[in-house]
This record gives C-alpha cells, structure tokens and sequence, in this order.
C-alpha cells in the first residue's frame, strides 16, 4: 500500500518554504551562529541553528514553535490546495512542545497557560482544526506521527492528513545536551571523525498525505515503520535501528540495493553517528557503497522532533530535482562509513528514485520511511 | 478487527482497584510512595510521573498476564507503549531552568538529560519492562487520555503490534500547582492493556471490555451526537470531561454520569485512562454498556469521544 504526498512545507534557519530551504542546503549553507535568544553566559556552547525571526535581538519571545508550526502546515496545505482543515487530521510530532514558552513563563513570567503546552489550542484558533494531535517522542516524533497517519488512511478513518514536525531550543535541552559532552561543540559534523557533538537547530515541516491519487501528487510514501529498542534513555542501539530499517524495506518491499538515496539521522554525536552507520552497514551489505546518503543536519543543527519529517520533505525533492545536497564540515568519515558513498563538498546529482529517511530518538525510539519519486 | 480490553492497573492514593475508581474519596490520602509499590531499584534519576508509570506498569502487564516473577509471557516485540501526560516533565524543565542560571550548565547533572525530553515516561517503562513494540508519548491537552487509548487500538488494528501497555499519569510538585493556579494534580499513574482480540483468545487471556467508536470534535454536544448517530445505542453510562465550562443542558438526559476529575484533582493527560479503567470496573459490577467517555470540554481545543462496551455483548 502506498499514500500520496500532495503538499509539503518546511522552515528552518536557512530558509522559509520548501523552495529556499531546499536551494539553501544545495548550496551547503549552515545556519550557525551564536545563540540568539539565551544569555550564551550560562553555556560553554554558545553557537546554534536557530530560525531569525525575534522581534527583538537577544531577546526570547513565547509560541515560537506554535508559530513555526503554522507556518510548515500553511504552506503543505496551501501547495496541496486544502482549503477547510476543521476535520483534516493533523498529527504534530515534537520533542519539546511548547516547553520553551514554559520556561519563559516560569523565568520571566510571561503570560502562558497549561493547554498551550500542546498545539491543539492554537491550531484551533489558526486554522480551525478540531482533530489534532501531539506527540512528543524526542527526535523520532515526525516520522512517528507519519506512521500514525498512515494507519489512519489504511484504516479508512481518514482519506486526508496532515503531518508535521516542529521544534526550537530550549534552555534545559540546550544546556543538559552540552553538559553531556567532554568539550562543547562548535558545530554539527555528521560521521566525521573530527566531529564534537550535536547543536540543536529551529524547524518545522509538514506533509499532506491522502489514500487516494490526486492528480498533483508529488511523491509516493511507501511505508514507515517504527520501533523501540528498549535499550537505553539516550544511547542508540544499532540492532533497534537495523530492525526497523529492514522492518521500513519488508514494508515498502523494497530491498537495500533498489534504495537510491538515504537521509541520514546524522547528528554529529559520537553515538549516533557511530550506531547508525553500523546498522546501515549491517542491513545494506554489499550494497552499502550503492545510495548517495545526505545528513542536512550539518546545515540545519538538530531540529529534533521536526528533524525526520525535515529529511522526508526535502528527499522529496532530491527526487524531483536529481540533486541532494552536500554534508558540510564531513571531510574524514568514521570508519563505520568508509564505504558509503556520501555527497561531499558540492551538491550532487544524480537520478535517483526510492529514497529512505532515518529518525532515531532518546530512549531508543525508531522509525524509518521509505518514499518513491513520482514521475 | 475487535480491540479489547485484558488488563487494568491502578497507582493512586487510596484506590487500588478498578471498581474503587468510582467509589474512593482522594481526599487527604497519603501520596504514593513508589518505593512501597516496586521497591527502590531503578528510581534514581527518575522523575515523579516515571516513578508512578513504573509503578501502573508492573501491576497492568500483571493484570494483563504479561508479566510475572520470571519476566515476560510474551514476545517481547508485540508490546507497545503509548504514555499520555502533559505536565509529566514540568519539573525537569523549570529545574534545570533553575540550575543553570544559578550555577551554568555545570551545575546540571547529566542524568537529568533523558527527563527533559517529555517522552521520557513512555520510554523509560519500555526500557524497564522489556517492551520493545512501538512507543509513543501523548500530550495532547485535555483529550490526552482517550486519545492514548485511541493511537493504541489504532496501532492493534493497523498490525503494528498485538498489544499496547497504555499508561496515564500526572505528577504533583512545586511547578506544576503553579501552572495550575495551586491546583493539585491527581499524582498518580493509571494503567490498561489493549489487545487484538485474537492475540487475547491465543493466550486465553479474558477481555473485560471491548474498544468501540472514537471521536475528536469541536465540542462535547457534537461528540456525543455524532458517538450517538454511528453508535445507535443509547449509552448505559457517561463519564463527564474535566471542564470549567458547563456541561450541555439535558445531555442524555436520565443517563447516569460520573466525574472523575472531581473526585481525584486534576486528572488531565490521565482522566482518558482513568475512565477506561473506571468503565471495566464498573463493568465488573454489572453495570451494562455500552459507556460514553467524554474528555476535553467546551473550553479546551476539542472534546474526544470513546465507547467501551462489555466484552460479551460485543458484537
């Protein structure tokens, strides 16, 4: 079974709308720079990926996921031609919700109540939408939601849904991630040797996905599967990450060697990097040296819950366009990733058709996606 | 495709049992001390909602029959996790919020890393218990709950999984009574199994309940309506949101209705859960189904709608 991508929208710090963001991480532009909305005095990491868009510099605002959120989910509807979302599904996967409002709420006591944690309350008041949902599962929650929605569609519950990704930095997650590291990181360098650690970035992305063709459909989803390897609250377990990587193929039925194209979770963590390209090695085999393999975090920083869904959207349009984009600061690959073929220094082209997205999160949460370009 | 019901836990102050949900009074108990419950091992580190988890999730999947002395009666694959919560890591936040403007990140403890994440409860249980089918953390406002349990039959009916260890829970602290104007929450965990139904005859495991119609809408008058209009049955019982607002005037009127948040402080993210567990007690008194569940009233974003109805009229 497969479900029709009609729409897409995306937001990061190097771009608003599909169209900039994609021509941005072609051209191996980062969003780094130094931390915008925090007193970079409390942190030995001092660099982000954050999304410019505070009225005032240096100083925090509330509801900037929620607004991130809109702006992804105005876009896919808008490009899918979805006018009326009041019974459209619209399942958000995040891993920090709205807990950076919750923090300036509880610091500076900016006005913030507990049904705007979750982004039911302000998708109502924005588009109407009565049927939304949230989950907050870490780094995996958008392709985890994309399952949801695609069980929904396979169960005739629904003929059209909307997912989407959102998260920004909090301070908590900031700075509890760079406690974690020996030295803090400067940037995110996805499976170099060299690399330091992961840098958390703002995004949002959304998709619109109907069980029936539309005429305007621009990509096919074949399958997501998902997973937890129960194995650790933070560390990665490269069996977990196999499983559901073969459990994405069985599903889609595709096999390793008919894959053109992987979107690497990549966060430029010692461990991430490291479980998942043994897991890829593992599940690709001879066949590992076959897909061209992006990793855009080196460009975007981790935008966590958003992060998977990110990846799907501009696979897409690597599918469409025969380029994808450069991993920037990778110059020395681990071992784990001596034969992969990654794009390096410049844009690639290339023809590619079948491409698969990696979301792993905190506490072993798995999830892999499978789409197809449509031609 | 049938979905039921084959195991219920309860990790509250002063109700230990399904049929107690309707009948205790929450008021001036003693709060639960987990160590009591699963001991002292595994707990550091762990925040209040995730000790209460552990805590309904042992005594679920024993319920359930998934679970004794000697681990697992299942594969542990065909065990999923959907936890739902939505203040489950307030108190992670505003605490590390707290350290590191006072003493920088060098202040913080790494072990508090896994917390900031708000699907720390779902994953946590999964790590503890072995569970290693799909896992996902719910915080979807006041509808949470039923949604939780909605997410979890759907998982069951889409073939992701034979089973999913459902789980609600709210933890009362500092920063949450704060969030909440002073109000307490119900500082407890609250648990349910559900199950294919041919997963459940495989393993000769009984249902107590049959999962039935799901809704989210506008308000609580539409969701009943509309769980009316697919349902055809006059429901036998209603459990009424957790809502500032009124409840519609002559909402099935003559039908008995229960308020759990009255009795038990702001159940949120847990009242869905709760309710479904209050129903299979209920059920085991005799009541007769089916039973409206209602969560998220006309004040909140939507109101969710769920029917359970006994398992051996179950059609």
């Amino acid at each position: 079974m497969s479900w029709y991508i009609t729409g897409s929208g995306a937001v990061a710090s190097i771009g608003h709308g599909v169209d900039e963001l994609f021509t941005n991480l072609c051209l191996g532009q980062t969003g780094l720079a130094p931390l915008r909305g925090f007193d970079p005095e409390n942190y030995r990491a001092r660099s982000a990926y954050e999304v410019d868009n505070r009225p005032e510099a240096g100083k925090d605002v509330p509801r900037r996921a929620t607004g991130l959120l809109a702006e992804a989910i105005a876009e896919a509807a808008s490009s899918a031609g979805l006018e009326d979302l009041t019974d459209v599904p619209i399942l958000v996967g995040t891993g920090l919700r709205e807990l950076r409002s919750l923090e300036l709420w509880w610091r500076e006591g900016v006005a913030f109540t507990a049904d705007e944690l979750h982004f039911g309350t302000a998708l109502r008041e924005r588009f109407g939408a009565e049927v939304t949902y949230t989950f907050s599962n870490a780094c995996s929650a958008s392709l985890y939601a994309l399952a949801m929605g695609t069980d929904l569609l396979a169960l005739d519950a629904a003929d059209t849904v909307i997912v989407a990704g959102v998260d920004v930095l909090t301070e908590s997650m900031h700075g509890l991630l760079e406690r974690v590291h020996a030295a803090p990181p400067d940037r995110v360098r996805p499976f170099d040797r060299n690399r330091t650690g992961v840098l958390m970035g703002d995004g949002a992305a959304a998709v619109v996905l109907r069980r029936d063709p539309s005429g305007q459909d621009r990509g096919l989803l074949r399958a997501v599967s998902v997973n937890c390897d129960a194995f650790h609250v933070t560390a990665p377990h490269p069996a977990g990450i196999a499983t559901a990587m073969r459990d994405a193929h069985d599903l889609a039925g595709v096999k390793p060697e008919d894959v053109d194209l992987v979107l690497l979770h990549g966060t430029g963590t010692l461990l991430n990097d490291e479980a998942e390209a043994t897991a890829m090695a593992d599940v690709y085999g001879k066949h590992i040296g076959t897909p061209l393999m992006a990793a855009i975090k080196s460009m975007t920083g981790h935008t966590s819950g958003a992060s998977g869904l990110m990846n799907l959207v501009v696979g897409m349009e690597s599918l469409k366009f025969g380029v994808v984009p450069p991993i920037v600061g990778l110059t020395d690959p681990v071992d784990e990733a001596a034969d992969f073929r990654f794009a390096l220094g410049e844009a690639a082209t290339a023809d590619v058709s079948v491409a698969q997205i990696n979301a792993f999160g905190f506490g072993g949460i798995n999830a892999v996606a499978i789409v197809e370009a449509v031609r | 495709m049938k979905v039921v019901v084959t195991g219920v836990g309860v990790t509250l102050p002063r109700a230990a049992s399904a049929q107690s949900l309707l009948n205790a009074a929450a008021r001036g108990a003693v709060p639960v001390d987990p160590q009591d419950r699963i001991g002292k091992k595994g707990l550091r580190y762990k925040d209040r909602a995730t000790q209460l988890a552990y805590c309904a999730a042992d005594v679920t999947l024993r319920d359930a029959g998934l679970l004794d002395d000697s681990g697992l009666t299942v594969p542990d694959a065909s065990i999923g996790v959907v936890a739902s919560s939505n203040f489950g890591n307030v108190d992670t936040v505003t605490g590390a919020l707290d350290t590191i403007a006072a003493e920088t990140t060098m202040g913080t403890s790494p072990m508090d890393l896994p917390n900031a994440s708000s699907n720390v409860i779902a994953t946590s249980v999964a790590i503890r218990f072995g569970l290693r089918g799909p896992n996902m953390m719910v915080c979807n406002g006041a509808t949470s709950g039923l949604d939780a349990v909605f997410w979890a039959a759907n998982m069951v009916a889409a073939g992701r999984v034979s089973r999913v260890l459902v789980l609600g829970v709210e933890p009362d602290n500092e920063a949450v009574r704060k969030l909440l104007g002073g109000r307490r929450t119900v500082d407890g965990a609250i648990g349910l199994v559900v199950e294919h139904a041919d997963a459940a005859a495989e393993r000769n495991a009984g249902a107590l309940a049959t999962v039935g119609r799901y809704i989210r809408t506008g308000g609580v008058r539409e969701c009943v309506d509309r769980l009316s209009g697919s349902d055809g049955a006059e429901p036998a019982l209603l459990q009424l949101p957790e809502t500032n607002a009124a409840a519609p005037a002559e909402l099935l009127a003559g039908v008995p209705q229960y308020d759990l948040g009255k009795t038990w402080g702001v159940t949120s993210g847990a009242l869905g859960v709760m309710q479904c567990v209050a129903t299979v007690g209920w059920f085991a008194d005799r009541g007769e189904g089916p039973v409206y569940l209602l969560a998220g009233g006309d004040d909140d974003d939507a109101t969710a709608g769920l029917v359970l109805r006994r398992a051996e009229v179950a059609g």
